[in-house]
């Protein structure tokens, strides 16, 4: 299968999940690009296994629609087919317990038609994992191991993680981080979720922040250096928050006399509507990825 | 296929291999203990065929059998959700009606060599004891616990869909068996349900004659093709649950 640059891997339209009342995915319109690597970031509860298991057909949308590798999500076929080219790290890496490590990749291996022996080879030995023993006595950071060497040695076309440094120690999370840019930078596309602010900061390319079932933010770690801006307005009296809603402005704050906006451009204009209608202070300051998303799931919950 | 046929065998192999083990053992010390226990009714000591079949095909080993059975039917998708597993599983480029059929034919092979084992075991140990079992006897009954035997597999593999809990499925599952049989002995009912545990010892059937224990007619071939589409039937359920549910 080969994937044009900037053709989208993952794309959700409307996508839902409800379990009885509870919609654990809320109309999720989310959009993954080929060859690069993607954040999924949210707080625990927000969806993001959710998502991940409809995409990978584990489990049903209630509503919507997606593909995956152009592929509808919901068919069973196409997206056995899709999972040909797809690699999955599932959070817990269990594997079969009861396998050894060489069995498994034996196993492993019959599924996949472009299998690298000599990346398998490569990783073991790069791993240190050992041929012989039974996966039910590797720890949780030697399994992760394994389930990259799995995921990696099948030439993917785009590797699935969830929450892939849960449990790790840093060491591990350092070797995990440096083997994501690795296949990355071989064209395999990654979409990783988390909760850890820093790791994804660190390698991707581009974040979704996902809250409470839905996307709330979506955009490339350029586009945050470059346009998102916090700008803190101070007033005289109390500020007139109706006064910016306008392009670029994501979120507004309120704190007594002050007005903290949160932009994604336009920083300028809206510095310049703040000194319009006599804000006694502007502020524009540059933001990190972690107040925006703290911003953005604080003001969802 | 072959990689996951390998899968379903290494997931049943102790629970099938420790079966077989009880089995044999207990079919042995039938054979080793007859000098013992068979005493008949009265002065009339049992012939070694009604011994044979008493305590064996209409005894203990039958309900044991069918226990054991049981278990082998449990596992799959539902058990690998508890050991989570399941996502790795799932990720691959595998439909759930392969992985449910490998895990029913390699679990079907099980059942069959678990309702051949008497037929192996007894015929080859009673010489030792100055008997003899004939094993055209053996074999017909083999065949009778292996058609049965593959419906209580059906049994446990319906449960183990609609169950996740690791002993939930197998309990489930015996009290399905044993509400059937209650069922299958209520007066209006009994015309139309197959009492399984009689079709596998031959009680009040007209291929088995009592008094000498031994199966005397042509097999229920009409009986024993309705078990097998009940067996498909109920694997056939578990699939298409099985596809519809969320992992």
């Amino acid at each position: 299968m080969i994937i044009m640059p900037d053709a989208l891997v993952i794309e959700t339209h409307q996508l839902t999940k409800r379990f009885g009342q509870y919609a654990a995915v809320e109309a999720l319109d989310l959009n993954v690009r080929a060859h690069q690597i993607t954040g999924f970031l949210g707080r625990n509860g927000a969806g993001k296994s959710t998502t991940i298991k409809m995409l990978l057909n584990m489990t049903r949308p209630t509503s919507g629609t997606g593909t995956l590798l152009g592929m509808r999500i919901d068919d069973p076929k196409e997206n056995r087919e899709a999972r040909r080219s797809v690699a999955y790290v599932g959070e817990d890496k269990q594997l079969y317990a009861y396998m050894t490590v060489e069995e498994l990749i034996r196993f492993t291996r019959s599924f996949y038609s472009e299998w690298r022996h000599e990346v398998a080879q490569r990783l073991l030995t790069a791993y240190q994992l050992p041929p012989k023993r039974k996966v039910r006595a590797l720890s949780k950071g030697m399994r992760t191991k394994l389930a990259l060497l799995l995921a990696l040695s099948r030439k993917p076309e785009l590797l699935i993680l969830d929450e892939p440094s849960e449990g790790l120690d840093p060491v591990a999370i350092e070797e995990l981080l440096q083997t994501l840019v690795g296949a990355a930078s071989e064209g395999t596309t990654i979409f990783f979720s988390s909760h850890q602010i820093t790791e994804v900061e660190r390698i991707a390319d581009r974040v979704c922040i996902l809250d409470h079932g839905t996307v709330v933010e979506d955009f490339s770690l350029d586009e945050l250096q470059r346009d998102y801006r916090r700008v803190t307005l101070g007033f005289a009296s109390n500020p007139p928050v109706d006064e910016f809603r306008m392009p670029g402005v994501r979120r507004v704050r309120r704190a007594e006399r002050q007005l903290s906006v949160l932009v994604s451009g336009n920083a300028e204009a809206v510095a310049a509507r703040g000194r319009s209608i006599n804000a006694v202070s502007v502020d524009v300051v540059p933001i990190s990825l972690r107040e925006v998303f703290l911003e953005s799931v604080q003001s969802g919950s | 296929m072959v990689m996951l046929l390998y899968k379903a065998w290494r997931e049943s192999r102790t629970r099938f291999l420790l079966s077989a083990v009880a089995l044999a053992i207990i079919c042995a010390s039938f054979v080793f203990f007859h000098g013992d226990a068979s005493g008949g009714i009265g002065d009339e000591p049992l012939s070694y065929a009604v011994y044979i079949w008493r305590i064996t095909y209409k005894g203990y080993l039958r309900e044991l059998f069918m226990i054991l059975t049981i278990l082998l039917g449990v596992g799959g998708l539902a058990r690998e959700r508890e050991h989570r597993t399941v996502g790795f599983t799932l990720a691959l480029p595998v439909s759930r009606w392969r992985l449910l059929a490998t895990r029913t034919l390699v679990g079907l092979a099980e059942v069959v060599l678990l309702a051949a084992l008497p037929a192996i075991v007894l015929p080859f140990l009673s010489p030792l004891i100055g008997q003899a079992y004939p094993p055209s006897q053996a074999w017909a009954f083999a065949i009778l616990w292996a058609t049965v035997g593959s419906l209580i597999f059906g049994m446990g593999l319906l449960a183990s869909v609609l169950f996740a809990g690791e002993f939930t499925a197998p309990v489930a599952a015996l009290f399905g068996l044993v509400g059937y049989t209650l069922f299958a002995d209520v007066q209006p009912l009994e015309r139309y349900l197959i009492d399984i545990h009689d079709v596998m010892s031959g009680i009040d059937m007209p291929y088995f004659t009592e008094a000498t224990g031994m199966i005397t007619g042509r097999l229920p071939l009409i009986t024993l093709l309705a078990v097998l589409l009940a067996t498909a039937a109920l694997v056939g359920i578990g699939a298409r649950i099985t596809n519809r549910q969320d992992f």
